[in-house]
């Protein structure tokens, strides 16, 4: 609604124009706060210096360093502050500040960054390409929350999904491995499996919601709350005794040919895990999926408004089924990331809240892959730096920001960032006539 | 026959679901029954029986666990002996002690669903409550009476949980935020908050490794309502069951509580009706959060003792379930608190005894949730004909609920 409002310029003296021209004056406020701490830290970080390296070609080798001083970088914060600042309140409520914000946030963070590290090192490539990588779970759960939101559905339960996915992939790629020894073929069945356990559960969810129309949200806490129970229970029964069934062939960087040898790109974006690779291709097949195909349009209809959609011939509850189990596979694919991965193995309540963050990351991104792709970068992105900070022993406590995530994902979803509209029947039963 | 069999239909499917998931839940052990399946081949009725004769095992140490053993119980009361009857009643007290902050879990759950707020955030606001409880009592220790530690740990535990409840419920009412993913998020962050505060000597138990406070049974206990060795049930839940009433009477005696159920039955109505539909979220939600801080705050310095990071064990979740279970009803949550206390109790019993996991009751209370939630299922597997006779009332989908910004344009008409 605001988002609309203040979008485009606002003739007359309506309500909606008195609020966005109101809330534009508190974002401009806001800017010049940023502005003025910024340019506050500036003053007190000019004799820091700030060492950021990428590499070049490959991990280790020839390096690209950039050397300045953190109190410069709180300048170039403070005057991208300033520039949006003036921007805001030049244009008013037609400001189109979303994208601006970008402009805003990348030197913030920057400057943040170094700060914390205090003139300690850091290696950017690395920190760049560890939040494509942590970011990819989220990315892979938003996706999956697109489409179920798009169809009308909402899904709470990718968390749990994404816990059956991990479970499965890492139980089955271990036998498929002891069976044949083959590492490729050992952890592309238990993908498959994975997505296929997911994709189920997606099942179960849609028939919960659309044949007994459960509350959406009920069905998707019976999910989460299940998958926790079964996979904690088969860990402790079975798994903890037998940890053959528990060590799965992990998953390797990959390094895409070319693409990897481009400077400074490759090392960043193509010498990652293939589910990095998985997230890009998905980000464009959706996109173009759900905005220039008619199972799009469908889609979108179905979620938008299922009473017209339903009038003009298109079967919405098959349309919200499939979009459900579709999400149920990605999902299974993020989850079996976690086991295959990361942590080399399946631990019980892994996900730790990725599902959810998943949701928050589609909407910020406002239901659009693309901006739900940099959505979970910011995650992503508070993931590696928690654990870069706490890997250099940074004097914050590690349980402080160990929590940086979730308060972001709070922040997000209360839409300080903006608020941004859904599909407008989310959560709502349709009743096929 | 057929009077009994009217009175018994309106539970018929609450208690059918508990059942049905029970037995899925055997089912469940059943198939991860290794040792004797692996026998399946060589000698299939021993490994059958064997594997079958584990799920009874299993279920049989949970209904001791949950209630001891009558017999017991009868030659201990006769006899008199003190220790003899403690031992023998304990299973009974510590299902008891297991149902009291489910009871307040439970009516927080209920209060929050009934104004259409889905709180899952009911883990973070109890431990959080227990922090708070547990920084008073110890920051008094030694300068009050030990009443009034305990009535100030109990307020604190209470404002606490209820500004933790609170904070979901107002980004929903100005922001639109879905209360299920702050609420989670919450519970992630309270953790790491007792986490955090557990790391300070001032709390933390003398010499040791793991995050747990000092014992707090020396600065201040809630008197116990049975003097007995070894028997923790204490007045903590006299004080849940009063609440139940006390929640009760909110919600179907005041004008408050018709207000909190109009915004949970239809928002844009009570919008319409001049009632405040935010004011109604968040006074609902500070209210789940308050109950649920009240129970952290009875458990850690009543019934546990001590503040440690397992301390709430999944109680919000199991929260949940039991407030569908009871139809939202205040006296509905304290009886499927009781059912719900047991299964905990007894599971405790069976983990050690039987070596099931314990975790194992989480999946059978999800089952629970989903066969109350969609009666149709259970109905269907046992063939039950006829309406159902009590409507589980269902919480509205958030995405109908107005945006503040409808909201605001509601207020702007005429």
């Amino acid at each position: 609604m605001t988002a609309a409002a203040a979008a485009q310029p606002i003739a007359g003296e309506g309500l909606a124009a008195r609020r966005a021209l109101r809330d534009a004056r508190i974002r401009g406020v806001a800017f010049v706060v940023l502005m003025l701490a910024a340019a506050y830290f500036a003053s007190g970080g000019m004799d820091t210096p700030a060492k950021f390296s990428f590499w070049i070609h490959e991990q280790g080798g020839e390096s690209a360093v950039l050397l300045t001083s953190v109190g410069i970088l709180w300048v170039v914060a403070a005057i991208a502050s300033a520039v949006v600042a003036g921007l805001q309140f030049l244009r008013g409520a037609a400001f189109r500040w979303r994208r601006w914000l970008l402009v805003l946030i990348a030197p913030w963070i920057t400057a943040l960054l170094a700060d914390l590290l205090g003139g300690k090192p850091a290696i950017l490539t690395n920190v760049v390409g560890g939040s494509l990588e942590l970011a990819s779970p989220i990315a892979m759960a938003a996706m999956a929350g697109i489409l179920s939101e798009r169809s009308g559905m909402f899904n709470i339960a990718l968390e749990g999904k994404m816990l059956i996915g991990a479970f499965t992939a890492s139980v089955v790629s271990s036998v498929a491995f002891i069976a044949t020894g083959n590492v490729l073929l050992a952890t592309l069945v238990g993908i498959t499996a994975a997505m296929a356990a997911a994709g189920l559960t997606g099942l179960l969810l849609a028939w919960l919601g659309i044949r007994h129309n459960v509350n959406q949200i009920i069905a998707g806490t019976v999910i989460n709350i299940g998958a926790v129970g079964i996979t904690n229970f088969i860990f402790l029964r079975v798994l903890q005794h037998n940890t053959e069934l528990n060590s799965p062939p992990s998953v390797q960087p990959f390094n895409l040919p070319f693409l990897s040898d481009l400077p400074v790109l490759g090392p960043i974006l193509f010498s990652a895990k293939p589910y990095v690779y998985v997230g890009y291709v998905l980000v464009i097949v959706l996109t173009y999926m759900i905005y220039r195909t008619r199972w799009g349009l469908r889609l979108r209809a179905s979620g938008e408004k299922p009473a017209a959609a339903g009038t003009v011939g298109i079967n919405v509850l098959a349309i919200r089924y499939r979009a459900l189990i579709f999400a149920g596979l990605i999902s299974g694919l993020a989850g079996s990331y976690l086991s295959l991965a990361t942590a080399g193995s399946f631990q019980m309540q892994m996900t730790a809240g990725k599902g959810f963050i998943g949701l928050a990351a589609m909407i910020f991104g406002a239901w659009h892959p693309v901006g739900a792709f940099f959505a979970s970068l910011v995650f992503g992105f508070a993931d590696t730096i928690q654990s870069l900070l706490s890997i250099l022993g940074v004097g914050v406590a590690p349980q402080l920001l160990n929590s940086v995530p979730y308060v972001v994902t709070i922040v997000v979803v209360a839409g300080v960032v903006g608020r941004v509209r859904g599909p407008a029947s989310a959560g709502q039963p349709y009743e096929q006539g | 026959m057929k009077r009994v069999r009217d009175l018994l239909r309106p539970s018929a499917t609450p208690i059918l679901s508990v059942v049905t998931a029970l037995l899925v839940g055997g089912i469940v052990i059943l198939l991860t029954d290794f040792d004797h399946l692996s026998q399946l081949g060589t000698d299939p009725i021993g490994a059958i029986l064997g594997a079958l004769g584990g799920v009874a095992d299993a279920y049989g140490a949970m209904l001791f666990g949950a209630f001891g053993d009558p017999g017991r119980i009868m030659t201990a009361l006769q006899t008199g002996n003190a220790p003899d009857i403690a031992k023998a009643i304990r299973p009974i007290t510590e299902t008891l002690v297991a149902t009291m902050p489910l009871i307040f879990a439970g009516l927080a759950v209920a209060i929050s669903f009934r104004a259409g707020m889905f709180n899952i955030g009911g883990d973070g606001q109890l431990i959080l409550g227990a922090l708070a409880a547990t920084i008073v009592a110890i920051g008094l220790a030694g300068k009050v009476t030990s009443p009034v530690i305990l009535v100030g740990a109990i307020v604190a535990a209470t404002v606490a949980g209820g500004l933790w409840g609170f904070i979901p419920g107002f980004l929903k009412a100005r922001t639109g935020a879905h209360e299920v993913i702050t609420t989670i998020m919450l519970n992630y962050i309270a953790a790491l908050v007792v986490f955090f505060a557990l790391r300070s000597p001032s709390l933390r138990a003398a010499g040791s490794s793991s995050p747990v406070s000092k014992n707090l049974a020396p600065i201040v206990d809630v008197p116990n309502i049975i003097s007995l060795p070894a028997i923790r049930l204490d007045y903590g839940f006299v004080v849940a069951l009063l609440m139940a009433v006390a929640v009760s009477w909110l919600l179907f005696k005041t004008t408050k509580g018709f207000e909190l159920r109009a915004a949970g039955f239809n928002l844009t109505a009570a919008r319409y009706a001049g009632m405040s539909a935010g004011g109604s979220m968040m006074l609902a939600m500070a209210l789940s959060g308050a109950l649920c801080g009240m129970a952290g705050g009875f458990m850690v310095i009543g019934t546990v003792g001590q503040l440690s990071l397992d301390l709430s064990g999944g109680i919000g979740f199991n929260a949940i379930a039991l407030a569908l279970l009871a139809g939202l009803r205040p006296s509905g949550v304290v009886m499927a608190a009781l059912l719900f206390g047991a299964l905990t109790n007894g599971g405790k019993l069976m983990g050690v005894q039987s070596g099931i996991p314990f975790d194992l009751l989480f999946f059978i209370i999800a089952l629970v949730i989903m066969f109350v939630a969609a009666p149709g299922l259970i109905r269907g597997m046992w063939r039950i004909k006829g309406k159902p006779a009590t409507e589980i009332p269902v919480v509205p989908p958030a995405g109908a609920a107005p945006t503040p910004d409808e909201l605001v344009e509601i207020e702007e008409l005429p």
